[in-house]
């Protein structure tokens, strides 16, 4: 039997909802929760830091490939996760991925448990065009992308080690089918929708509290409005400088507002069938059923 | 081959040719490719590749060679089958010599050494802050350099030079016009070439007046914030190179007792910038105002 690891991966595709999650996970880890404040959300390193993960390895990393790099990360975070008394809690925007010579990115020995995040694509791209400050049809892209990373700029040095994410669909399948880590999966729609139940059944997943009452606390202190709130008064160190907010505006279904039909109806084509398996249907779009129609009879004929 | 860099002299097998050559009969360091032992005796510190124990560090960086450094006098090296000498010279020179100064007892830190006046300057802070492309663009403005990535300070608070080289990714090189196409990567893999400081190399020791270190936030203005009390100590340990190795060396509290001795008499200053964009000669600008308040001597001459 292998001695399970102390970190929880908290992973999820960018602009899923990761740092609110953190946010309510930092009220567990931090030693004066009532002070909440959007610039001491600190549940841990992000997986790609690459000072944490430099903290593991007593050479200098910062004139290897991102391919060698890799490489050692698997034993580094076995390490660090080795180096922890208490859960350790870490975001991640890499895919579930498995290096060339099989080993996995995330290894079993580091790990407790995955919380994958995962949000409506259609929300997903909107969200991520504001906060990149990029065309709405490069981000669609981007998300049907395979190769998509992020810093993986091999011309210069990143600060944060290379995220390969793959496409949206990759990504969400890569954590919640590749592997046999235990995984709890959790709906931005339904973080938002009922907030006390879902963020129990999370407080309860990670080991964080059993007791109701911390989490309703919790969950008050970070909620999104608050977020947003905080944000309005202060500079969030997490946001890009191009972006005019981070936490915008944290709906479902923006995406009715944003996308036109054309847009939509990609999304659907790219990402339909792993949509449709988290119970995102959008066949009941008045505005856009005949291209969603379309664009789903389309998918099915060209399922195997 | 001997050579020296850090005022020291190091008798080395395998050609390091950033180093200057000197002819010498004196070797404080020795270079040597020999066998490396698996494991050590009796570890204080077991990471993924590396132990480490009081005056004993062993590292092993994949397909590329390990690495024996031991009382601050002898780097051991064993190649990898089909390994890369140029790897293995920039091993030697990065961590390897980093180890052994912290045997030293030198006070190692991550970052470029600059000349102003009779003093040196440090611009300190994590990998991809810009602290080699900072340090071209005052090299480009005829300022001499003391030491890329890694900056040994000694008990009187000098800063040793190292060698007449900056090291350049080709991002920073292509944003100061400066033209790679004749210089050498430091490695195939990566396009990190290496600069040749034609006379702007400063080769003695100066003592140290201040540490940048340099950070970039999400807001469109720079800000200089002089670290002040108990904070400048823990700001100046966070610039400590390779910092991991101190506890498996049993270092860690001679380290902060050097520490505690060069906040004393140096100044730490946080330095931010926009993170969006490229603001070097904004920020070279800056930091010249500031150091230049006295009047230079002597600088951009050669010595």
């Amino acid at each position: 039997m292998t001695v399970p690891g102390n970190i929880y991966w908290i992973a999820s595709y960018p602009k899923s909802g990761n740092t609110w999650m953190r946010a309510f996970i930092s009220q567990f880890i931090q030693d004066e929760p009532a002070s909440f404040d959007i610039n001491s959300i600190n549940s841990g390193a992000i997986a790609s830091s690459r000072e944490w993960v430099q903290s593991a390895l007593d050479f200098d990393i910062h004139e290897l490939n991102c391919d060698e790099v890799d490489f050692l990360r698997p034993e580094a975070y076995t390490w660090l996760s080795q180096q922890l008394q208490n859960p350790g809690y870490h975001k991640v925007h890499d895919a579930y991925d498995i290096l060339p010579d099989g080993r996995p990115l995330f290894p079993a020995e580091a790990t407790r448990g995955v919380l994958y995040i995962v949000r409506n694509p259609l929300d997903v791209a909107v969200s991520f065009a504001n906060h990149s400050q990029k065309p709405l049809d490069s981000i669609i892209n981007a998300m049907a992308n395979n190769d998509f990373a992020f810093a993986g700029n091999s011309q210069g040095l990143p600060a944060q080690l290379r995220q390969r994410l793959g496409s949206w669909s990759f990504h969400v399948l890569s954590w919640r089918d590749k592997h046999r880590l235990p995984v709890k999966l959790v709906r931005y729609e339904d973080m938002l929708a009922d907030p006390l139940a879902t963020f129990s059944s999370v407080a309860s997943f990670l080991q964080l509290t059993e007791d109701e009452y911390a989490v309703r606390v919790a969950v008050n202190a970070c909620s999104f409005e608050n977020l947003q709130t905080q944000e309005k008064q202060t500079v969030f160190r997490e946001k890009p400088q191009v972006a005019p907010a981070f936490f915008r505006k944290g709906q479902a279904g923006d995406w009715k507002n944003a996308l036109n039909p054309e847009q939509a109806a990609r999304i659907i084509q790219d990402h339909g069938v792993v949509m449709r398996s988290l119970g995102y249907c959008p066949e009941n779009e008045s505005r856009l059923d005949a291209i969603v129609d379309r664009s789903l009879t389309a998918l099915d004929c060209n399922m195997p | 081959m001997r050579y020296r860099a850090f005022g020291l002299s190091i008798h080395s097998d395998m050609p390091l040719r950033a180093l200057i050559p000197v002819v010498s009969t004196r070797s404080d360091i020795t270079i040597a490719r020999g066998n490396v032992p698996d494991r050590l005796a009796a570890p204080a510190m077991v990471k993924p590749y590396s132990q480490s124990a009081p005056g004993e560090l062993l590292f092993t960086v994949p397909a590329i060679a390990r690495f024996y450094v031991t009382g601050g006098t002898m780097i051991r090296y064993q190649p990898k089958a089909n390994s890369d000498p140029q790897t293995i010279a920039l091993y030697l020179l990065g961590t390897g010599l980093g180890a052994i100064m912290h045997q030293r007892g030198r006070l190692v830190i991550h970052g470029n050494a600059l000349r102003f006046s009779n003093q040196a300057v440090i611009f300190a802070g994590s990998s991809g802050q810009g602290k080699s492309t900072l340090a071209a663009a005052f090299y480009q403005k005829g300022y001499e350099l003391l030491a890329d990535d890694l900056a040994s300070v000694d008990d009187r608070a000098k800063v040793h030079p190292s060698y007449p080289q900056l090291k350049l990714w080709h991002d920073s090189a292509t944003r100061l016009h400066i033209d790679v196409e004749r210089m050498e990567r430091v490695r195939q893999p990566i396009l990190k070439y290496a600069c040749p400081l034609d006379g702007g190399f400063c080769d003695k020791p100066l003592p140290l007046k201040s540490i940048y270190i340099l950070q970039a936030h999400n807001e469109n203005r720079f800000e200089i914030k002089p670290v002040k009390g108990i904070t400048k100590m823990t700001a100046l340990i966070a610039q400590t190179y390779r910092f991991g190795h101190l506890k498996g060396l049993s270092l860690q509290h001679q380290h902060l007792k050097s520490c505690a001795q060069l906040v004393k008499q140096v100044e730490v200053v946080e330095l931010f910038r926009p993170m969006a964009g490229f603001h070097i000669d904004a920020l070279r600008e800056l930091i010249e105002a500031r150091e230049n308040q006295s009047p230079r001597v002597g600088q951009g001459s050669a010595t």
